[in-house]
């Protein structure tokens, strides 16, 4: 005959249960010492000393961040070494990844994957790459880093986003054309998706390409019940275009791509099914936990040896639920490349090679100059036969 | 004792339903498909990736092995001069251009035992500087640095790389053709030109997608 625990054995047995959550917890406290960062208000030294301390599966964030501080501050060849490391990663195809399997597993956070960052994101990497290939009188590998961004964009759920970035397809058509090749397929794909503004047409022998930048991309955030939606907080930008006075004209910088409307319209990812489930585990076993430890509690205000077996077994029921629910990290990973513009832009134009002196103006939605942003800048046109590739950008680091 | 017995039993089925209700996301291939190297005539589930370095060694391989064999070069009774002339990349994957003009010139110059040489075109402007230090005595000179002896060309060796890629939710496939000739710089005829196809598949793990 089987013998049944007394509720003695229960009062005894709840000290262990106890016991056993803490040991099962105690696993979940081993995070890696973080190395001091002394920081010295330089974003490259400071993005480089982050980086350094950053888990491995941090640093193409830190690159993203790097680059973008370092093209602002026209070293091109730190942002260089950056990208060239974080592509790469971003470029391939990343399965089989332990990391990425812990991100899918109920108790690991999405964090705990490597950093690629969303497709805008990725798209930016490359996008400034390309620009830094055009500079090194690389416009094919630039072409090269334009189509692999655009392709990272038809990940997009609705059709109509897929691959909808203008500048994307019109640098690439502008590419073919300065390659004496056919770039017409390329612009019609940019004036598609540019919809009512129309695209200047290519002039090949335009020396000098100015990207420019202004405004602040979308920033990350948990939304749902734990967390478990990735969702973008989007504020327009008072920039809404800009223009450079140069050699005696008015370069017209319009705004021909938006990372806020970019990062807003990708859709679902398969991720989110994922993250989904896994709340809707963590909200079930919550529930099961309350409803279990509840019943236990009045099983054990009962009299009888049936009354205390049912609170044993609710009781272990009701606890394994709980830190079921509690160790369920559904949270969607909101890290996040946190310097990048909203608004971005490009002109090309013939200049003599030699110094120009150039005001780069912004303007609001109603075309009034922003005064407080206006720059006042020297332009370097290259003597040589490569374009002069010019960055300006609104955002100091 | 039955109710305690059927509460348990209860209890063990529900518990592990519960803790695996989460598990069912009905995400396929969670894991992802790791990359595969196909033939280029062979039908892929998806598509590909980019250049890598068997890619490359495999492909200036052939071509070093293709350019040795043309009887213009294998029978030349004056050895040939080439001049490389940067590859040009049309494939959606950035690349360092020049390696796979340096793997073939150094697979030629291995295997070929001097049946060709190469123009180091890269150089001519510090050779220039060079030779002019020497016509105005600035440096020594072990011949007349007046007679003009930098080489001509016979031939441009000359590559391009096109691609096609196909993205679905099924994964990533690119195909990527790479062409190399050479060129008969006085006559512009092609005298030799190959090339290889190369197809890749692939699918990212479910956290990336």
């Amino acid at each position: 005959m089987v013998k049944f625990p007394s509720r003695l054995t229960f009062r005894r047995l709840t000290p262990a249960f106890a016991a056993l959550a803490l040991l099962a917890l105690t696993g979940c406290a081993t995070l890696p010492e973080r190395k001091e960062i002394r920081y010295t208000g330089d974003p490259i030294a400071d993005g480089n000393a982050e980086r350094a301390a950053a888990p491995v599966q941090e640093r193409a964030l830190w690159d993203f961040r790097i680059a973008a501080s370092a093209l602002r501050v026209n070293n091109p060849e730190e942002a260089k070494l950056h990208l060239d490391d974080a592509l790469p990663l971003i470029g391939g195809i990343l399965a089989n990844d332990a990391d990425a399997k812990k991100a899918r597993s109920l108790f690991g956070s999405e964090s705990n994957k490597t950093f690629i960052g969303e497709p805008y994101e990725r798209v930016m990497a490359y996008y400034y790459r390309g620009l830094l290939y055009w500079r090194d009188g690389q416009p094919d590998n630039a072409r090269a880093c334009y189509r692999s961004g655009q392709l990272i964009d038809s990940d997009s759920e609705a059709a109509e986003y897929k691959s909808d970035y203008v500048l994307l397809d019109y640098l690439d058509g502008l590419v073919s054309t300065k390659l004496s090749a056919d770039g017409s397929d390329a612009f019609a794909r940019a004036q598609a998706n540019a919809k009512n503004r129309k695209l200047p047409a290519y002039d090949p022998a335009a020396n000098v390409l100015i990207f420019a930048e202004y405004g602040t991309g979308p920033r990350k955030y948990g939304g749902g019940e734990y967390g478990e939606q990735l969702k973008f907080f989007t504020k327009d930008s008072s920039a809404h275009s800009a223009t450079l006075a140069i050699n005696g004209q008015t370069v017209r910088l319009p705004a021909y791509d938006d990372l806020n409307f970019q990062a807003t319209t990708r859709g679902g990812r398969v991720m989110d099914h994922i993250l989904g489930g896994k709340a809707v585990f963590k909200r079930n076993t919550d529930v099961v936990g309350d409803v279990a430890l509840t019943g236990a509690a009045i099983a054990a205000n009962q009299r009888g040896r049936n009354a205390d077996t049912t609170a044993l077994a609710l009781g272990a029921i009701g606890l394994f639920s709980k830190l079921a629910s509690a160790a369920t990290t559904p949270k969607a990973d909101i890290r996040m490349w946190d310097n990048l513009p909203q608004r971005l832009s490009f002109a090309a134009l013939r200049l003599a090679p030699g110094d120009y002196p150039a005001t780069l103006e912004f303007k609001d939605a109603s075309g009034r100059t922003l005064a407080a942003l206006t720059q006042t800048l020297n332009l370097h046109v290259d003597p040589t036969d490569r374009d002069t590739v010019i960055f300006l950008s609104e955002l100091k680091r | 004792m039955k109710t305690s017995l059927r509460i348990l039993a209860l209890a063990s089925v529900a518990a592990p339903a519960f803790f695996l209700a989460g598990c069912a996301t009905g995400v396929q291939n969670p894991s992802g498909v790791p990359v595969t190297e196909m033939k280029a005539d062979e039908r892929g589930f998806v598509a590909g990736t980019g250049v890598e370095s068997q890619d490359l060694v495999a492909v200036t391989d052939k071509m070093a092995r293709g350019v040795l064999a043309i009887p213009e070069i294998a029978g030349a009774k004056v050895t040939p001069r080439i001049v490389l002339d940067p590859v040009v990349n049309e494939t959606r994957f950035p690349i360092n251009k020049d390696i796979f003009l340096t793997r073939i010139r150094s697979q030629l110059n291995e295997k070929s035992m001097g049946k060709v040489r190469f123009l180091d075109r890269e150089m001519m402007k510090t050779l220039e500087r060079e030779r002019d230090l020497k016509r105005s005595g600035q440096v020594t000179a072990s011949a007349d640095p007046s007679v003009v002896e930098f080489r001509g060309a016979d031939y441009f060796l000359t590559g391009k790389l096109q691609g096609l890629t196909t993205k679905t939710s099924a994964g990533t496939s690119d195909y990527i053709l790479y062409s190399f000739r050479l060129t008969d710089a006085r006559t512009s005829e092609i005298v030799w030109e190959s090339s290889s196809e190369i197809k890749k598949q692939g699918l990212e793990d479910a956290a990336y997608r």
